[in-house]
């Protein structure tokens, strides 16, 4: 297993000024895969390997034991785990032999930012032009759009909170205007 | 500004998307009989519309699938938008304020 305990992304240098309900979570496993949904061997493969049924609905999410899998585009997913991402890739490449597939570990592609609390979606809201509110963005529910003008990817893990996917290198830039964001709500009123 | 339906994600707004040019503009069958005035001509020479064009646009920051759009270049009107290989939806009988 690929030892990612001890890595640290540039948000790192500002994670103690982070108010209240935001936090860069530590590193998971994160692996991409492609392939066509319409190819029962495909699918069938990825379930027997990781119990998921990958979604085909855009933007959304499939949550199974170990792993979950996040709707990229129409041949593309993210799986993403505290598992093992080698042991999974491994895995995944044994069952889909032969198969016109891409599976990658890009564990550390991206971190992850958890954004919390009844304010939360509101943060989100002023860095971005996608639309957060909850009539349109629920559980269950991811998107890759811009915050901040950066490409991330939002999921909804639950009421009131989000996990913000962002390059590394751009995560102290995000991080920090994230932070900024949430502050005010943090405030006495 | 725009808002832009991608066949996949929905209406998205036109920072997440990337032009790209003329659609419907098929490779030659054979490049190498061309002259070089025919390639220069597939290379290079665009229609400059004045109403509705059909364009092709990348959903760079969310799906990153090309697709095709129909849009008035005079008034940023946006019929639809299909995926490639899709038949194009039916133009409005005006030229659509191309006067």
């Amino acid at each position: 297993m690929a030892d990612n305990a001890s890595w640290i992304t540039p948000a790192a240098a500002i994670a103690e000024s982070f108010p209240d309900g935001f936090s860069e979570l530590r590193p998971c496993a994160q692996v991409n895969l492609r392939g066509d949904i319409a190819d029962l061997a495909f699918t069938d493969a990825v379930k027997s390997v990781t119990g998921l049924t990958l979604p085909d609905m855009p933007n959304k999410v499939a949550t199974g034991k170990d792993f979950k899998a996040l709707w990229l585009s129409p041949d593309e997913w993210l799986l993403v785990g505290e598992g093992d991402a080698e042991a999974l890739v491994q895995s995944l490449e044994d069952a889909l032999a032969g198969q016109h597939v891409a599976v990658n570990d890009v564990s550390a592609n991206r971190t992850i930012f958890e954004l919390s609390g009844p304010h939360s979606h509101h943060a989100l809201m002023k860095s971005s032009e996608y639309d957060f509110h909850p009539r349109v963005f629920a559980p269950g529910d991811c998107v890759q759009t811009l915050i901040a003008k950066s490409q991330a990817i939002v999921e909804q893990v639950g009421e009131n909170m989000f996990h913000i996917y962002v390059r590394s290198s751009f995560s102290r830039y995000v991080g920090g205007w994230l932070a900024e964001a949430l502050a005010e709500y943090n405030e006495a009123p | 500004m725009l808002n832009i339906d991608c066949p996949w994600c929905g209406k998205r707004h036109e920072t997440e998307f990337r032009y790209g040019g003329e659609a419907h503009i098929a490779r030659p069958e054979d490049p190498a009989a061309l002259d070089d005035t025919e390639w220069a001509e597939f290379l290079f020479m665009r229609k400059n519309t004045k109403g509705y064009f059909a364009e092709r646009w990348l959903h760079n920051n969310g799906c990153r699938r090309w697709f095709n759009v129909i849009r008035n270049t005079v008034t940023h009107e946006i019929v639809g938008s299909y995926k490639m290989g899709e038949t194009p939806p039916k133009l409005p009988k005006s030229a659509g304020g191309a006067k």
